[in-house]
């Protein structure tokens, strides 16, 4: 609490020697003030595409919210945005490039996890800022360096972790995991077992697809009896096949299921087929369907992004978003406009102070500028913490049944960047 | 060090974020029914043409002639202004913006040229000959007095076949062929090579090395309309002097390409070069492997169709060489088929930023991009319906096609008929792959 009021006072005194400039100074100053420059990081082309559109309109949206209110200490931010193909090795060249080709101030936005280690190692390089929105839990892992941070989006081990206890009270404590046989569905299997342990239930059989399976009948019968939630987290585009086969393998009489909402991003949960999934449950980054207690951070945000009601594009509303990540880009805006504020922060050679002034931060309130809920961020780590949703699927909605604590979300520092140099 | 954080992030989670979108709707339709009625189309008109008599299959081929515009002027005109529209387009490629779905040089070269004038080249009409930018900048140094003071030292279209193979691993296998700056400094390197070429050679570079110019030259023999005449999907083939050996190679390329772009994303080739299907570890990391496939591809192809036209010698006669070049053309539906079917979706995609930056270029509106009709049954069936129609038909014309080329070849129906066996086998061959191709899951 202290980090963040000495942020905003910092703020007060930036705001006030600005205000005791002459008029035709702070007009001139506006004016000519060259552009704070982010290089944004876009999933343009390759894999991540159709979360890249999303993280860009999110990006636009966000940018003109903050210029439109004056900008950063004064200047407008500009955004470069350079394709990486969903590639680490192109995403290294790209982080370059903001450094020495656009002279860019910061670089910012990378989702998949991949295309973050491919490009870190260059941003600490290039001593580049580097706003990572990833939900990855390499930042606080301790595998990058003092230039990456992700203080816009929640890590996958605290999300796994928080679900936990609503699992245990709620649904059951003898699970049954179902995930895709590689390093993503391993982080949810020794996340989620370890935290289900703790709240006293047990994980009955761990069910382990190849990732290039495309029919999931033959392993449904390794789901034992007396399993009281299924936990599943498929991905990929056979996700909606692995859902019809479930509810024919079940029928009427199936267990509790929890599932991660990353499997049917952008997916219209109502899709013929999908049926299946009503009454079940879903972490959810954000819910993407306006909650009956929708805050006006909720309603402002969807409406700069042009999202309606039901998560969808305002202008078509079969175009789903990615609404329960794309927040991150948002969120990492303001949080970096907070901290260029806080830094005074005039241009690259201020690059470390804006990392300090980041790293001091710690209580992010819930508001316009962090829809998505209160934050906490840890400096040491550099990792946001925050609220995670479980949705329940009623009448083919996403409904909210349950927002974790901040508390619950939290783990033991694995790192500490700031005895890193700068 | 990096190659130490590469070997984690191939190990690390967070790339199965990949979309499901259309890919998990198509798993779920009853591509198994569709793909055995698209054979079967395919292999009833084998039966239909067997018992056609020649004369009927060649009333297929009627054409009609059209009112032409017989403008030359304005033909230069337009080729002038495309000329014009490529190098500011270069140019924009240059300073422009650096997201490729906002820069104009890269909606030009593979949005609006390599899907979409191709597709109107080889399915409608012969739209290149109005706006070859490269005829426009070889005219206009013959305008301006200018002789080429060598003669090209070679007639066969080799030179075009060894630009065409070098386009395609551009294509599918450099890691950033979208990314503007890179894509003008190719464009603006190849821009010069064939004004330097034309500068030395004449006007027949453009037709035997320039390899769009060969390219759409060779495309507009499947189109509806060829020459001011309308006629059934390839009827130009039929009536097109014999290709020599590169042009036929070249012909065969060009549905190497088709097939193996689609191909290289499927979980079956992932499955073979070992990358897991869920996790792609980008372009940069499959270079080898994608050039590799694509030559593999391409001499597979090679050797498949030569091994049908060689069963086919052996049951009616002939000469192996001779049909070889022969019955290349026929394989120009299934091509641009092929073409149609496998860009469709990106189309409908990548369409909406070239409108949005038509618009925006002219005081509009930025438009919404969407993919909405991903996202449900219905829409994604008549999309992939219409991709496997595509492909039906692409079959279909080539069968006509090949059955009239070998009544030409061989004069009699017995013949001809007994000599295409292999080869429609071959056809209903390739059409259960291009459709197993459309319904097979991808991850790349």
């Amino acid at each position: 609490m202290t980090k963040s009021t000495q942020t905003r006072r910092t703020a007060l005194k930036t705001l006030g020697a600005a205000a005791t400039l002459p008029l035709w100074a702070r007009y001139t100053n506006a004016q000519t003030a060259a552009p704070v420059k982010v290089g944004f990081q876009v999933h343009r082309t390759g894999i991540g595409a159709a979360y890249g559109r999303w993280y860009d309109r999110t990006t636009q949206a966000a940018v003109a919210k903050i210029n439109g209110e004056g900008g950063i200490n004064g200047r407008m931010i500009e955004v470069v945005a350079e394709d990486d193909g969903t590639d680490p090795k192109r995403g290294a060249e790209v982080v370059e490039k903001f450094a020495t080709q656009h002279n860019c101030d910061v670089a910012f936005g990378t989702l998949f996890s991949h295309v973050v280690i491919g490009s870190a190692p260059s941003a600490g390089e290039m001593k580049l800022p580097y706003f990572v929105v990833s939900e990855g839990h390499h930042v606080a892992s301790g595998m990058l360096n003092r230039y990456t941070l992700q203080p816009g989006i929640t890590d996958v081990k605290s999300q796994v972790q928080a679900m936990a206890p609503f699992v245990a009270e709620n649904l059951g404590k003898k699970v049954t995991m179902v995930f895709p046989d590689f390093a993503f569905g391993h982080d949810h299997r020794d996340f989620f077992t370890a935290a289900i342990e703790a709240q006293g239930g047990e994980v009955l059989e761990h069910i382990a697809i190849p990732p290039s399976e495309t029919s999931f009948t033959k392993y449904f019968p390794k789901i034992p009896r007396e399993t009281e939630v299924l936990y599943h987290v498929m991905v990929g585009p056979a996700v909606l096949t692995f859902v019809k086969e479930l509810g024919e393998f079940f029928g009427p009489s199936r267990p509790e299921i929890f599932g991660f909402i990353d499997s049917l991003e952008a997916v219209d949960i109502s899709s013929p087929g999908l049926e299946f999934l009503e009454g079940t449950y879903f972490w959810e980054g954000n819910p993407r369907y306006a909650q009956a207690e929708q805050t006006e951070y909720d309603a402002a945000y969807r409406a700069a992004v042009g999202v309606d009601a039901n998560g969808a594009s305002l202008s078509d509303a079969k175009d789903v978003s990615t609404y329960a990540h794309m927040f991150g880009c948002w969120e990492t805006l303001h949080v970096l406009k907070a901290g260029m504020e806080s830094a005074g922060y005039a241009g690259p050679d201020d690059r470390g102070k804006l990392i300090e002034a980041v790293e001091a931060m710690s209580e992010m309130p819930e508001g316009f500028d962090h829809p998505q809920g209160a934050k906490l961020f840890n400096g040491k780590t550099h990792q946001v913490f925050g609220h995670q949703y479980i949705s329940k699927v009623e009448d083919g909605r996403l409904v909210l049944a349950h927002t974790t604590s901040i508390e619950d979300t939290l783990y033991e520092d694995e790192v500490d960047y700031t005895t890193q140099p700068l | 060090m990096r190659v130490w954080v590469y070997l984690i992030a191939l190990l690390s989670p967070g790339s199965a974020l990949a979309h499901v979108s259309e890919q998990g709707f198509v798993l779920l339709l009853p591509t198994g029914g569709y793909i055995l009625g698209g054979a079967a189309t395919v292999a009833l008109t084998v039966l239909a043409l067997a018992f056609a008599p020649k004369a009927k299959v060649e009333a297929l081929f009627k054409t009609f002639r059209l009112p032409v515009l017989r403008a030359i002027g304005i033909r230069f005109g337009a080729q002038l202004f495309a000329l014009i529209v490529f190098l500011l387009c270069i140019g924009f490629g240059f300073i422009g913006a650096s997201d490729p779905l906002r820069n104009p040089l890269t909606l030009l070269v593979w949005t609006v040229f390599w899907i979409g004038l191709v597709c109107i080249q080889g399915a409608f009409f012969d739209i290149w000959r109005w706006i070859n930018p490269f005829a426009g900048a070889a005219r206009l140094g013959a305008d301006a007095g200018w002789r080429a003071p060598f003669r090209l030292p070679t007639y066969s279209h080799w030179p075009a076949l060894v630009l065409f193979i070098a386009f395609a691993a551009f294509l599918l296998a450099d890691p950033a062929p979208s990314d503007p700056r890179r894509l003008a400094k190719f464009a603006l390197g190849y821009l010069g090579f064939s004004v330097i070429g034309c500068a030395l050679f004449g006007p027949r570079w453009l037709v035997r090395v320039e390899v769009m110019t060969v390219l759409m030259r060779t495309y507009r023999q499947s189109a509806l309309v060829s020459g001011g005449r309308l006629g059934v999907w390839g009827w130009r083939c039929v009536r097109a002097a014999t290709p020599g050996l590169a042009l036929a190679l070249l012909i065969l390329a060009l549905l190497g390409l088709g097939s193996f772009d689609g191909l290289n994303e499927t979980f079956w080739w992932l499955g073979q070069i070992g990358v897991n299907p869920l996790e792609f570890p980008g372009r940069s990391a499959v270079i080898n492997e994608t050039v590799a496939g694509l030559l593999i591809a391409n001499i597979a192809l090679i050797v498949f169709y030569a091994a049908f036209i060689w069963a086919g010698v052996r049951l009616a006669g002939g000469n192996f060489a001779i049909s070889f070049r022969v019955f290349a053309p026929s394989l120009l539906p299934i091509a641009i088929a092929y073409h149609v079917a496998h860009y469709l979706t990106s189309f409908l995609v990548d369409a909406q930023y070239v409108k949005s930056l038509v618009s925006t270029t002219f005081g509009g509106e930025q438009i919404a991009v969407t993919t909405g009709f991903f996202n449900t049954l219905a829409t994604v069936r008549i999309i992939w319906l219409s991709q496997a129609g595509a492909v039906v038909l692409g079959h279909v014309a080539a069968l006509l096609v090949a059955h009239a080329l070998a009544l030409k070849l061989y004069g009699d129906r017995k013949a001809a008929t007994l000599s295409q066996l292999p080869l429609a086998l071959f056809m209903i061959l390739y059409t259960l792959f291009g459709l197993w191709l459309l319904a097979s899951p991808r991850g790349a």
